[in-house]
């Protein structure tokens, strides 16, 4: 660059850095969150309304679609304590993490300043999900629970009156059926689930350990993984792709929500684990499935009952938001009745709220809701851990390995606790 | 160097800019993480200097091992792959061939496009249930059924080499036909006056002529495989069973959770890795005195 840009540069830069420091400083809401287009456009117009409603300035920080690239950037920010965005979705399982590190505004003193009535919101997601060291640290704006789908058509054509509730009568309708089915379509498998090594697998593994002592135990600070019941959960999981070879084979490399839902979609399941979203794109018009899909609980263990694992996007307010009760109006607004119920309508979403799931104009449209808010008072949350994604990231890579039969549960789940106590001992 | 000219400085000054751009975005940011490996800091606890802490705890930790065991094989084979088939391609580049621009650009292709999306094309052609690979094989008669190419350690480690494999050696072709058309004409010609057939010509002639340039293609490959990321994070994000986790990944995965000094301490062995490595290199190649 010539001096000559150089002296013109100059003072067009000291001109720009003044009248940015003189400017009235207008505080302008910043709300970070990503997904699919569809959804990026309707919390577009939802945050239009916001603004034109209460008229606070309000701009949405569109993220990617992949929640891992949402969570560094929002991670990122927070770290570096800036104040934007002021208020951001998370997903359930960060939340351990960041009300840890301390970013995230306690929503106790606004709820009672207005006394905010928290009775529309299932208690057991705000305890296990949102309450951390006696903070109200977030609110759920959309509620996930695994469930289980099925082709009501098949299991007519097949004589089935209900949906297996055990795992030794599923498998045993689910071989019978799929035996039937491959003479039309070869490539038909009973059973596709999520078991690729991500987050989804550790889920999937926590609804399978419906029996005494399953699950992430934890205590005295250690770990508890290689039980009885978690090694019959991941032998389970192996079996079926195995032995009883109701699964496809790649189940456990590339399985992930959308894999199997399209899958299913295509007509070649019978029976699919996945989160509620999957509802709305099964019924959707160009669907081969349309009309054909039931939801059901999960199986559990003979004489256990089912368990779902509790997903979600959650509401909080950054902690170092220069705008926070511009943030706090902004939550209220999209946990109102009026946007959960739009928001609902247009994608399909489970609202948190519990009034919506009476509304007449949703149930209409969406018949399933009505199992579905019993399924939710009994969804179990993960274990909210300051560093559970690194517990998660280990418990993934050894019982990927077990799903995939290269190494048996037992030593699987042995070698998981060995790594995650060692690395609880650097968080201590 | 104790006195210059006011001419002998004049160098510097042109290398000035360059100077200042690599301090600020490439030593800056090694200083800083080399300072963040030796804090426990982690979001949600209180930071804390801890000096070789996060180090005398990657020395136990086995997913560390296991995702560098897995980096240094991947390089063992992906990189002298990507040597021989890039030095290959250059070779025939060379040639007197008709449409030889054509081909050249074409050669060229799978460089240009981003990893992330290069990965994600692979991905399509493994894929399962409706992948390329699974459907040329099976319409051609060689397996009976779909293959789960990315559901074996093997099969997963094989997709990655080729995938990546795919896209640098280009890179290399690009480098070694630069080298091959600096040797001079004459010296091919002269050897073939000799009566020296191809292989002759091309090992004893042109080989030595372009070992410089094959070695800073060997060296820059070597490098980049010990960082490689976005292929695997794509492709198979480190499965089955942690199997192809390479260690930026590992990095990557502690960065997420919020543990940015154990992170950085991965980070900062793999630069150590990476410049031990530049300097046998430079050792060996004495590549300083023939450049």
């Amino acid at each position: 660059m010539s001096f000559m840009n150089l002296k013109l540069l100059l003072p067009l830069f000291l001109a720009f850095a003044l009248a940015a420091g003189c400017a009235p400083e207008k505080k302008e809401l910043v709300f970070a969150v990503g997904g699919a287009p569809s959804e990026l456009d309707e919390w577009e117009s939802v945050i239009e309304d916001f603004s034109r409603e209460k008229g606070i300035k309000a701009r949405l920080l569109r993220q990617p679609t992949d929640s891992d690239q949402r969570r560094q950037g929002i991670l990122i920010p927070l770290k570096a304590r800036v104040r934007n965005p002021d208020v951001f979705l998370m997903d359930i399982a960060w939340i351990g993490q960041f009300a840890a590190s301390g970013w995230l505004e306690d929503l106790n003193p606004y709820i009672n300043k207005e006394g905010y009535d928290l009775g529309k919101f299932w208690k057991n997601i705000l305890d296990s999900a949102d309450t951390f060291g006696g903070e109200l640290v977030a609110m759920p704006v959309y509620i996930d629970a695994g469930v289980l789908y099925y082709r009501r058509d098949l299991l007519e054509k097949y004589g089935v009156k209900k949906v297996p509730e055990h795992w030794d009568e599923f498998i045993a309708v689910a071989a019978r059926i799929q035996e039937k089915e491959r003479a039309q379509n070869p490539k038909f498998f009973a059973f596709v689930w999520q078991g690729a090594q991500y987050e989804g697998l550790v889920c999937d593994f926590l609804e399978f350990a419906t029996m005494e002592g399953g699950g992430i135990g934890l205590s005295g600070g250690k770990i508890k993984l290689d039980t009885p019941a978690n090694r019959a959960a991941a032998g389970l999981m192996r079996d079926l792709i195995f032995k009883h070879k109701i699964s496809p084979p790649n189940v456990f490399t590339d399985m992930k929500e959308e894999e199997a839902r399209l899958f299913f979609q295509s007509g070649n399941a019978l029976f699919e684990r996945n989160w509620p979203y999957a509802w709305g794109l099964h019924q959707a018009g160009d669907s081969p499935v349309k009309g054909k899909v039931g939801i059901a609980r999960i199986p559990a263990f003979p004489g256990r009952s089912s368990v779902s694992t509790l997903g979600g996007w959650h509401i909080g307010i950054s902690r170092f938001s220069d705008a926070k009760s511009e943030a706090w109006e902004f939550l209220k607004y999209a946990l109102s009745r009026g946007t959960q119920k739009k928001l609902s309508l247009a994608l399909g979403w489970n609202p948190a709220r519990k009034d919506v799931y009476s509304d007449p104009e949703v149930l209409a449209k969406y018949p399933h809701f009505r199992a579905l808010s019993e399924v939710f008072s009994g969804a179990k949350s993960r274990p909210q851990l300051p560093y559970y994604t690194q517990v998660s990231d280990v418990l993934q890579r050894y019982l990927n390995s077990a799903v995939a039969a290269k190494t048996d549960p037992a030593s699987a789940f042995g070698s998981a606790e060995k790594e995650i106590n060692a690395m609880m001992e650097r968080y201590k | 160097m104790s006195v210059l000219s006011k001419k002998e400085y004049r160098p510097y000054y042109f290398i000035a800019p360059l100077l200042v751009f690599i301090c600020l975005f490439i030593l800056l940011p090694i200083v800083g993480t080399l300072f963040t490996s030796l804090m426990r800091d982690v979001t949600f606890l209180p930071q804390k200097f801890i000096f070789l802490g996060n180090y005398s705890d990657l020395l136990r930790d086995e997913g560390f091992w296991r995702s560098m065991r897995f980096t240094l094989f991947f390089i063992a084979v992906a990189v002298p792959l990507e040597m021989l088939l890039g030095t290959a391609f250059a070779a025939l580049l060379d040639m007197e061939l008709p449409m030889r621009g054509f081909l050249r650009a074409c050669v060229l292709i799978p460089w240009a496009i981003p990893s992330a999306i290069s990965a994600k094309i692979w991905q399509l052609i493994y894929n399962y249930s409706y992948g390329l690979a699974n459907f040329l094989i099976t319409h051609l008669g060689l397996s009976q059924g779909p293959v789960n190419w990315l559901g074996s350690e093997g099969g997963a480690f094989a997709a990655i080499v080729i995938a990546d494999v795919w896209k640098t050696a280009p890179f290399v072709t690009l480098l070694v036909l630069a080298g091959l058309q600096a040797v001079p004409h004459d010296l091919r010609l002269q050897a073939k006056i000799d009566r020296a057939n191809f292989a002759q010509i091309f090992f004893r002639v042109t080989l030595p002529l372009i070992k410089p340039v094959l070695l800073v293609a060997l060296l820059f490959r070597t490098i980049d495989s010990l960082r490689i990321f976005d292929v695997i994070y794509v492709l198979t994000n480190g499965g089955p069973g942690g199997s192809t986790a390479s260690a930026s990944l590992y990095a990557y995965k502690y960065f997420l959770g919020g543990d940015f000094g154990y992170g950085s301490a991965v980070s900062v062995l793999l630069f150590a890795v990476a410049f031990g490595m530049s300097c046998l290199y430079v050792k060996v190649s004495k590549f300083e005195s023939e450049i």
